[in-house]
């Protein structure tokens, strides 16, 4: 696969504005590790091999792009340097995914009804997978081919192969609307299927009465971070009208971006403390009065039950 | 002309005459690069305390220039320190290796104030953390790196928030008490410095002190406003209010020096929580008043709203097209206001920031439309600061100096209460002769429709600071590039007698120097 076009590291005019949001620089208040100290430091004449600390400290949540106010697409960018890193590279790091994304061999199936592409977390919890797709409606399906594996790969540069992409495009191009759970895939399918009708799994849900009336003030409801931030502009609405109907708390920041866990990056996936996932949720829980948390996103339940007992549900189970 | 006689070795005065220099186009002031001698034996003894000096390329490139993106300088090495004990071994061993060091916070300012040329470079915003929230004084103790958008994250969980800070989210706690800070609350509430209640600094020989109104005074007042040249400032108390929604209201102007009437009255018989003005050049003139209850809002409807002399949109609107409708030569300048108008207007409605017609963390809000709007690589944003009396003329004239250079710009107005006579306002933001509130003006050309060069725009600033030395006004920024100006605008005697208190309380002359004297 060609690495995607993105906006160049030019563009940044150093504000500091990226950092509000980043759970990197929460963990380090270090600049050097944001996207602002990659951008000036490649301004600067470094070499991304120069800045390999910082290009895989991202965790690729997307927090900061709302707030560039000159329009970076700071992951695009990130994935990008992981990839040019990645041809001199001595070694991967140790969270790199195991395995890379193959072409798969195999029939050529094509969706018609509202599909539901799970990830890996949820494909893995039958029960829950099941009630999600009795919400969504009688003829949902679940994609037999989530692209989890793409995913993985290309959030650690690495490259994709053309024909694996298109094996999973294929049977989804006649689909009904996509319903994605993991947030990190919207970003690439809002590429693919530019004409597609895309929802994440926490927008689908929310969109049935029953769960939404079920919310209340006492509840904390959790967005998943890099969906929300891949389809800001819409979402940052959707979501407030859901806040004032049901007085519910969100983990929006004062800039109405949503302060993510970090539970689903792939370097979580090796180590939720090392990646500033339990620093990230005390930062959620703070000062806040909240008798039950809502989850759109299994990854962080877990990194919630590290830091709380506060009873913890997954959105499709408030139906 | 007067040269003032200055010790050996220290920094002498600029030996410009106050008026040699009046309309000449002439080039920044730059220092030149410190030599580097000592740099070596500085690292090794911080090395030895603890301190880490980084000093990769691409690590100091983050500081190369600041908001204004006209001076260029790359320190030596760069300490994050995490503690006011780390300030204090990086001042000591600087005074002991004659080592430079600037103090940085969020790099807003735009003369290069906090641009390291050689050195050592220290970024405050290590420094973030909240250290108390004291709900019952209505305080908050921070550490002075935080960004005052941080500290307002934090203090809203508490349904709290600060008094005043620049409309920018990163700026710092410790740059903006340094130099001053305005906000649109700035004529009931003061400079941004002012709702400080005691400091915690780091002398330039790398005393750790407590300081406020009652306790070190002296130096509680110098470190105020005072350009990081009497201690870094690692922590602040400050005063605190409950967080509210506020209320917007807009009238429009045609003429500049009916809306500063307007504003001066506002400000002087206190009819707004909030004041200021905006403009689109000096062709739509937008004065915004904004209000924390209802109860402040009704109370300006029945007592000054019928005094005021500007109008709602739509009667304005009307008028604007009549008035270019008239003038059809000026088509472009009409289609400007109107293009402007329908971009800005939805920023600030944003439904995810409005609450029953009000706006709910409005300086999100603004400071969001500050950067997206105004900001750029390049910011040049002189101004002048003014008594009530000269401030009309000082703006006038002002605007007539943005027409000559740029086709499009924005004059932004607020006025400053000033507290009491206190020792901080001397050499500062604050102008000679202001008595109750003094008032300023930002003069920002839009520059992202052309390429201009260094000295165009240094020119452009040059006459606007000329202004200020002709009419004995202040800025409310006057370090790095601006240095030639202070000498002609405060005067010798004031200058040479904070240069005397300098070299005591820094005998190196090792902290921010160059960026006042
Ligand atoms: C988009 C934009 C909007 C702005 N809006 C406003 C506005 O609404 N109101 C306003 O007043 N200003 C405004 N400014 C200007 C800017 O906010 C101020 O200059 C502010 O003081 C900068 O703070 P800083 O933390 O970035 O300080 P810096 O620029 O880093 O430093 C400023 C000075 O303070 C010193 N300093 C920094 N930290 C410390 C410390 N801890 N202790 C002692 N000295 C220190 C530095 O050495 C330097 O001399 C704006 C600037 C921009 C770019
Ligand atoms: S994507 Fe997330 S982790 Fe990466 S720079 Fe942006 S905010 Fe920081
Ligand atoms: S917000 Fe954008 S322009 Fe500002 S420092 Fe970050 S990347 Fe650069």
């Amino acid at each position: 696969m060609m690495l995607k076009p993105v906006m160049c590291h030019e563009v940044c005019i150093g504000c500091s504005c990226c950092l509000l949001s980043c759970p990197v620089w929460n963990r380090t208040r270090d600049r050097s590790l944001t996207a602002q100290g990659r951008n000036k430091a490649l301004q600067g004449g470094a070499t991304v091999e120069d800045i390999s600390n910082a290009i895989d400290s991202c965790i690729l949540c997307g927090a900061c792009e709302p707030n560039c106010p000159e329009g970076n697409d700071i992951v695009g960018l990130t994935i990008e340097q992981r990839g040019l890193l990645n041809m001199t590279r001595k070694g991967y790091p140790s969270w790199y995914p195991a395995t890379e994304a193959k072409p798969t061999k195999g029939v050529r199936l094509q969706y018609k009804e509202v599909t539901l592409l799970a990830g890996n977390a949820l494909k893995n919890d039958k029960d829950l997978c099941e009630a999600v797709l009795k919400l969504l409606g009688n003829k949902s399906i679940t994609a037999s081919d989530d692209g989890s594996d793409i995913l993985r790969s290309m959030e650690a540069g690495l490259q994709v192969d053309k024909s694996r992409i298109d094996d999973f495009i294929y049977p989804l191009n006649s689909a009904g609307p996509l319903v994605v759970a993991e947030g990190g895939l919207r970003r690439h399918l809002k590429e693919w299927l530019p004409d597609k009708k895309i929802a994440g799994l926490g927008e689908a849900l929310l969109s049935i009465d029953s769960i939404r009336r079920s919310l209340g003030p006492d509840d904390l409801y959790v967005i998943e971070c890099r969906g929300f931030h891949s389809d800001y502009a819409r979402l940052v609405r959707f979501y407030d009208r859901v806040r004032l109907e049901t007085g519910v708390q969100l983990n929006l920041d004062l800039q109405r971006i949503a302060i993510p866990t970090g539970a689903s990056s792939i370097q979580a996936s090796e180590d939720l403390e090392a990646a500033g996932c339990i620093e990230q949720v005390k930062w959620i829980l703070y000062g806040r009065k909240v008798s039950r948390i809502i989850v759109e996103n299994l990854a962080d339940i877990d990194a919630f039950r590290r830091v709380t007992d506060i009873p913890l549900v997954h959105v499709a189970l408030l139906a | 002309m007067k040269f003032t006689s200055v010790e050996k070795g220290c920094i002498p005065p600029c030996n410009v005459a106050p008026n040699s220099l009046m309309g000449v186009p002439r080039v920044q002031t730059n220092p030149s690069r410190w030599h580097g001698d000592g740099w070596q034996g500085f690292v090794e003894e911080l090395k030895s305390k603890g301190v880490v000096v980084r000093e990769e390329k691409w690590e100091r490139s983050i500081f190369v220039t600041d908001a204004g993106g006209l001076a260029f300088g790359l320190p030596h090495g760069v300490v994050r320190p995490s503690s006011s004990e780390d300030v204090s071994k990086v001042l000591i061993a600087a005074q002991t290796h004659l080592v430079p060091v600037i103090t940085r916070g969020g790099g807003l300012s735009s003369e290069g104030e906090a641009i390291a040329f050689g050195g050592l470079l220290l970024d405050m915003t290590s420094m973030n953390r909240v250290l108390e929230v004291d709900r019952e004084n209505m305080t908050v103790r921070t550490e002075a790196g935080i960004f005052w958008h941080q500290l307002a994250e934090v203090l809203r969980r508490d349904g709290l928030d600060y008094l005043s800070a620049p409309l920018n989210m990163t700026s710092t706690v410790g740059g903006v008490l340094g130099v001053g800070g305005i906000d649109i609350n700035s004529p009931r509430l003061g400079c941004s410095a002012d709702q400080a209640l005691a400091l915690r600094v780091v002398t330039p020989t790398g005393e750790i002190v407590e300081c406020s109104g009652s306790e070190n005074s002296d130096l509680f007042e110098r470190v105020l406003l005072g350009y990081g040249q009497f201690g870094v400032i690692t922590e602040a108390t400050m005063k605190i209010r409950p967080f509210t929604h506020i209320k917007m209201r807009y009238l429009y102007y045609s003429s500049l020096r009916t809306a500063i009437e307007d504003l001066q009255l506002i400000v002087r018989e206190d009819a707004s929580d909030y004041s200021g003005i905006l403009t689109v050049m000096d062709s739509a003139i937008n004065l915004l008043v904004a209000f924390d209850s209802d109860g402040r809002e009704q109370e300006f409807d029945a007592r000054w709203r019928s005094r005021l002399r500007g109008h709602g949109e739509v009667s304005f609107g009307v008028r604007l097209a009549l008035y270019y409708a008239l003038h059809p030569w000026r088509i472009k300048e009409a289609l400007y206001i109107v293009d402007r108008r329908m971009k800005m207007v939805p920023e600030f409605f944003r439904p995810e920031f409005m609450r029953e017609g009000k706006i709910e963390d409005r300086t999100v809000v603004f400071s969001r439309a500050v950067w997206k709007f105004w900001g750029g690589r390049q910011m040049v944003i002189p101004d002048l600061s003014a008594s009530a009396e000269k401030f009309i003329e000082a703006v006038e004239r002002g605007n007539a100096v943005c027409r000559k250079y740029f086709r499009y710009y924005t004059l932004y107005c607020v006025g400053i209460k000033k507290m009491e006579d206190l020792p901080r306002y001397e050499m500062s933001c604050m102008p000679p002769g202001a008595t109750d509130f003094a008032y300023g003006c930002e003069f920002e050309p839009m520059l992202k429709d052309k390429d201009y060069s260094r000295d165009y725009l240094q020119s452009f600033k040059n006459e606007i600071y000329d202004i200020g030395v002709d009419m004995g006004l202040s800025y409310y920024r006057f370090g790095g590039m601006m240095k030639g100006y202070i000498r002609r605008i405060f005067g010798d005697e004031m200058v040479d007698r904070h240069l005397e208190m300098k070299r005591k309380a820094d005998p190196a002359m090792i902290l921010n120097p160059d960026v006042i004297f």
